[in-house]
């Protein structure tokens, strides 16, 4: 029943006691952080914007059906391939049927999260496609044979000299030190010919233009548009949520990705895709294909978790979260970690699989707080949770311990008069007002010391005091 | 026992007959460890021209079921707390996550049960936390009180981004004689309590709160305060392991005046 | 129809049965409302004239690009062959094919031309320019190949004053006014190629260009599809 607790758990535990992992974390993070803090501040009104994009992603997903229509209708009209894919399965075997009618024998991929979801790489494995990651950071983790555990910086989990001797093994003229320029000189050497050399390039999008039927996608590094333009086909692979109406609706929610996610105005590259190579065009992609993928999105939609679907996966969630910053992304063990993982990986994974997930956060609304599109994120996972005690998925030490105490608190005078019991037994264990251990108490103990219940409770105390004072 | 279930009025010399009447909700954690504050929360009351009432009947928020996700028991507990608490003008909380339960979710958990949607609405708009409410609402400004001490102030979340509690209580503080505030780094960061959090994830819980620890300590301060007694019991039990001297106190008890006793986690 | 496709939509209509479905029109009137009614503030230009504040944008330390302005298409040789001289690089460029850059009688001045574009240096000239973010706006077409703008080591830019417009909505606009034809590839370029991606250290040329220079024509005076707010 508790698999993956377990595996949760001890993975957490042993991230927690990496301090390395923890540095690495702390480096990336925290800079993201303060960068965030100051491109927000700067705009002249954050609340404002971002009640505008939340507006805009909630018109979306309540005409859902529409815009999915109207950008099938103009991206067809462009003269690009839209294919629908239910589940992640059936998803990566679109994609990799494509590639195979394009006799494809390298695929180059620049980085898409949801191409990770829909477990793309490996399906392309299986198939005998060499896919190249193009991203730097998903570079890094495909060639440790790892998974990103996070979705902006993918390897943030990795110091420098850890790259440097897997570079080392990897390129075929590799890094002379372990300067980050020699390192990142290194990665463009090694990608440049294969960027030139793949039959196929994948990418994800960041928005789905309704109005144009164009992709928009966005990088620092330019490698979504040297993945997608030299090969002869071009494959996007896209949640259904990523719709919007316009450019100009794109614009709005771009201002806030980028700043919520790097502290940058914009993206060094911000390109919109719209079809096949033209007659004219000096260059692009003969064939133009866009996978649609709801995978548990319209179960998000009917289970009443659709503000989940205004996610633009800016990471800031994470970068904010207390929890991630001590454990890191691998512990989470989906493709989303963090608050959002949080959320998502039971929708993909299911809820039984992967309940202690939304128990992994204390509830503090930071995530919400800096959420650039306003998603009720600790809200969604109290929803889990009673999701999970419904369904009978919570431990049934869990469900003892808090059906006995709600039997308690739901009867005031026996809850007096256990809790005057109660303390008394755990006073037996104080010594200088301290508890350092009691029975049962082991997992508040084992790293602190448990103040003392007073001698005599509130109510006690008030009613001798209201008795003196004769009222 | 409780030998009736009158509510007490522990008003001594009676506000004048506008006074708000007050149902003061203590929560589990101050009624068990730390009664001071719930008579600190008193004095302040009645300073600010309230009268103040205790109901008996009163246990918990239901905070450890919500957060559990035992929805049933959680909406019994806030029927309860609802019936036994309407009729005064305010109920206010000496906590921002309790004060954060009754007030934001208790409506959020009824809005489906058609008899008591309209009820919560209205009862959850008299629900303060107790700091707040003396500035917020009876415009409170200074305090009459002294304390030598160098303070730092950690701001508890659910009182934070669930009722905007951020300034009122350093406005408060700052007239406090002999008090000087020192803020710490991260002050808003989560202390790593959540309630059941802390015993789900040790370890986790463990690594955040050493990291609040340590600010505390990189503040110079040698006293913590804050307005929720579940973040400080666990900052403070930290502190104690670790063989830091650094005292821990509810910010109302500063308020009231009450700071000469024994700090939280001191031998009484 | 694929079955897929009726699943998912069929999934949508059930979810969203709740909901009165409006027409088309309605939608597309909602959609429209969202930016004009609810518009919020944008980002502050640094200086009112356009043409300044991206001038301002592109020398500062966001954008991450250098930046010469001159007053007419004819300096444009002579500015380029300054700025390579200045990096110690040979006169050896590859031009993107528009007519702007190709009529120019580069050969005239020493120029070799040639048509590696992989790590060498290539002289572009952007069809639009956003004073908001510093950007550089170039649309795919016989005389755009993408590629110009990723595979080079050092790109250079042209862009005339006149395309410069405030906000990246003003963009949208304009080209909607100029009529320019919906291009297969719309691409913002904002500085050189960079990444954060180890240890959270910015290292520019990742995989595109590691230098951007820019090269600002004040053509104001003459009109070329000039950008008009209203």
């Amino acid at each position: 029943m508790t698999a993956i607790e377990s595996t949760f758990k001890k993975r957490a535990q042993a991230a927690v006691a990496n301090k390395t992992l923890k540095a690495a974390i702390e480096r990336t993070a925290s800079t993201a952080e303060k960068k965030r803090a100051i491109a927000i501040a700067e705009l002249p009104d954050f609340s404002n914007m971002r009640s505008c994009a939340k507006r805009i992603k909630d018109h979306v997903i309540a005409n859902l059906d529409h815009y999915l229509e109207t950008f099938e209708r103009n991206a067809v009209a462009s003269g690009a391939k839209v294919h629908w894919a239910r589940t992640a399965e059936e998803a990566s075997h679109i994609a990799v049927d494509i590639c195979k009618m394009a006799k494809a024998k390298r695929v180059t991929r620049s980085k898409s999260m949801l191409g990770e979801e829909i477990g793309l790489p490996h399906a392309l494995e299986l198939a005998g496609i060499e896919c190249v990651e193009t991203d730097l950071a998903e570079h890094i983790v495909q060639l440790a044979g790892e998974r990103p555990s996070h979705i902006v910086w993918p390897a943030m989990h990795k110091s420098r000299e850890e790259i440097f001797s897997l570079f080392k093994s990897k390129h075929e003229k590799p890094p002379v030190s372990e300067e980050i320029a020699d390192l990142v000189l290194s990665a463009r050497r090694d990608l440049r010919q294969k960027f030139l050399t793949a039959d196929v390039g994948i990418s994800g999008a960041n928005f789905l233009i309704a109005d144009t039927g164009a992709v928009c996608v966005v990088t620092n590094e330019g490698n979504a548009e040297l993945t997608t333009t030299p090969p002869k086909v071009h494959i996007v692979t896209a949640g259904i949520e990523k719709l919007v109406p316009s450019i100009e609706h794109a614009f709005v929610l771009l201002r806030l990705l980028v700043r919520s996610a790097t502290g940058a105005d914009i993206t060094q590259y911000t390109t919109f895709h719209c079809g096949p190579k033209r007659p004219n065009d000096a260059d692009g992609p003969e064939e133009f294909h866009i996978i649609l993928v709801d995978n548990g999105r319209t179960q998000m939609l009917a289970d009443g978790m659709e503000e989940m679907l205004r996610c633009i996966r800016c990471g800031a969630c994470m970068n904010h979260c207390v929890v991630y910053r001590q454990v890191g992304g691998h512990a989470y063990g989906g493709t989303y970690p963090g608050p959002m993982g949080a959320v998502l990986t039971p929708v993909f994974d299911g809820l039984k699989q992967s309940r202690d997930l939304p128990h992994a956060c204390t509830l503090n609304g930071r995530c919400a707080e800096v959420c650039p599109v306003g998603i009720p994120l600790p809200t969604l996972l109290r929803q889990l949770r009673s999701r999970s005690w419904r369904s009978g998925y919570e431990p049934w030490l869990t469900k003892a311990n808090v059906s006995v105490w709600a039997q308690f608190a739901k009867r005031p005078k026996l809850y007096h008069a256990v809790s005057k019991i109660a303390s008394k037994v755990i006073r037996l264990f104080q010594k200088n007002g301290r508890i350092r251990w009691m029975p049962l108490a082991g997992n508040w103990t084992r790293h602190r010391d448990l103040p003392a219940p007073a001698s005599r409770s509130f109510m006690q105390l008030q009613r001798s005091r209201h008795k003196e004072n004769g009222s | 026992m409780m030998p009736d279930q009158k509510p007490e009025q522990f008003s001594k010399a009676k506000n004048s007959p506008s006074s708000p009447r007050i149902g003061l909700f203590v929560t589990c954690l101050v009624d068990l460890f730390r009664p001071n504050v719930g008579f600190a929360a008193i004095k302040l009351l009645e300073d600010a021209g309230c009268e103040v009432f205790i109901p008996k009947s009163q246990t918990c928020c239901g905070q450890p079921a919500l957060n559990s996700g035992d929805v049933e028991n959680t909406k019994t507990i806030a029927r309860q707390v609802i019936e036994h608490f309407e009729s005064y003008d305010y109920v206010i909380v000496p906590s921002g996550s309790c004060g954060g339960t009754i007030r934001t979710h208790y409506p959020e958990i009824l809005a489906d049960d058609p008899e008591w949607t309209e009820r919560a609405a209205v009862f959850s708009s008299k629900v303060f936390e107790l700091i707040s409410f003396l500035t917020d609402i009876r415009g409170i400004s200074t305090v009459q009180a002294r304390c030598e001490a160098t303070a730092t102030y950690h701001d508890s979340c659910s009182g934070l981004r669930e009722l905007g509690i951020k300034q009122q209580p350093r406005r408060l503080l700052f007239s406090v004689e002999g008090l000087t505030l020192r803020e710490m780094d991260k002050a808003e960061n989560c202390c790593g309590f959540g309630g059941t959090f802390s015993i789900k994830y040790p370890d986790i819980s463990n690594a955040i709160v050493s990291e609040k620890t340590e600010a505390i300590k990189e503040s110079g301060a040698d006293l913590l305060l804050g307005g929720d007694l579940g973040c400080l019991m666990n900052i403070a039990g930290k502190q104690s392991r670790q063989g830091q001297k650094v005292r821990a106190m509810h910010v109302a008890e500063i308020l009231a005046n009450m700071s000469d006793g024994l700090a939280i986690g001191e031998e009484d | 129809m694929s079955l897929a496709r009726k699943q998912i939509m069929g999934n949508i209509s059930v979810a969203l049965a709740h909901r009165e479905k409006a027409d088309e029109h309605s939608i597309d009137q909602e959609a429209v409302k969202l930016l004009t009614s609810f518009e919020p503030e944008l980002p502050g230009l640094s200086i009112a004239d356009v043409v300044e504040a991206f001038y301002t944008r592109t020398s500062g330390p966001k954008v991450g690009a250098s930046i010469t302005r001159i007053s007419s298409m004819e300096e444009l040789i002579d500015t380029v062959a300054g700025v390579l001289s200045e990096k110690g690089l040979v006169n050896k460029i590859a031009l993107q094919p528009d007519r702007a850059l190709v009529d120019l009688d580069w050969g005239q001045s020493g120029f070799q031309l040639g048509k590696e574009v992989d790590d060498g240096v290539v002289v572009g000239i952007a069809r639009w320019g956003i004073a908001e973010t510093g950007s550089l706006v170039f649309h795919s077409a016989s005389d755009m190949p993408v590629l110009f703008n990723f595979l080079p080591s050092f790109h250079i830019v042209a862009v005339r004053a006149s395309t410069i417009v405030p906000y990246l909505e003003s963009y949208a606009n304009a080209a909607n006014i100029a009529g320019d034809p919906t291009p297969r590839n719309v691409c913002l370029v904002t500085g050189a190629s960079g990444t954060t991606d180890i240890e959270g250290v910015l290292v520019t040329g990742a995989h595109g260009p590691r230098e951007l220079h820019i090269i600002l024509i004040d053509d104001t005076n003459q009109i070329v599809g000039t950008y008009d707010e209203n």
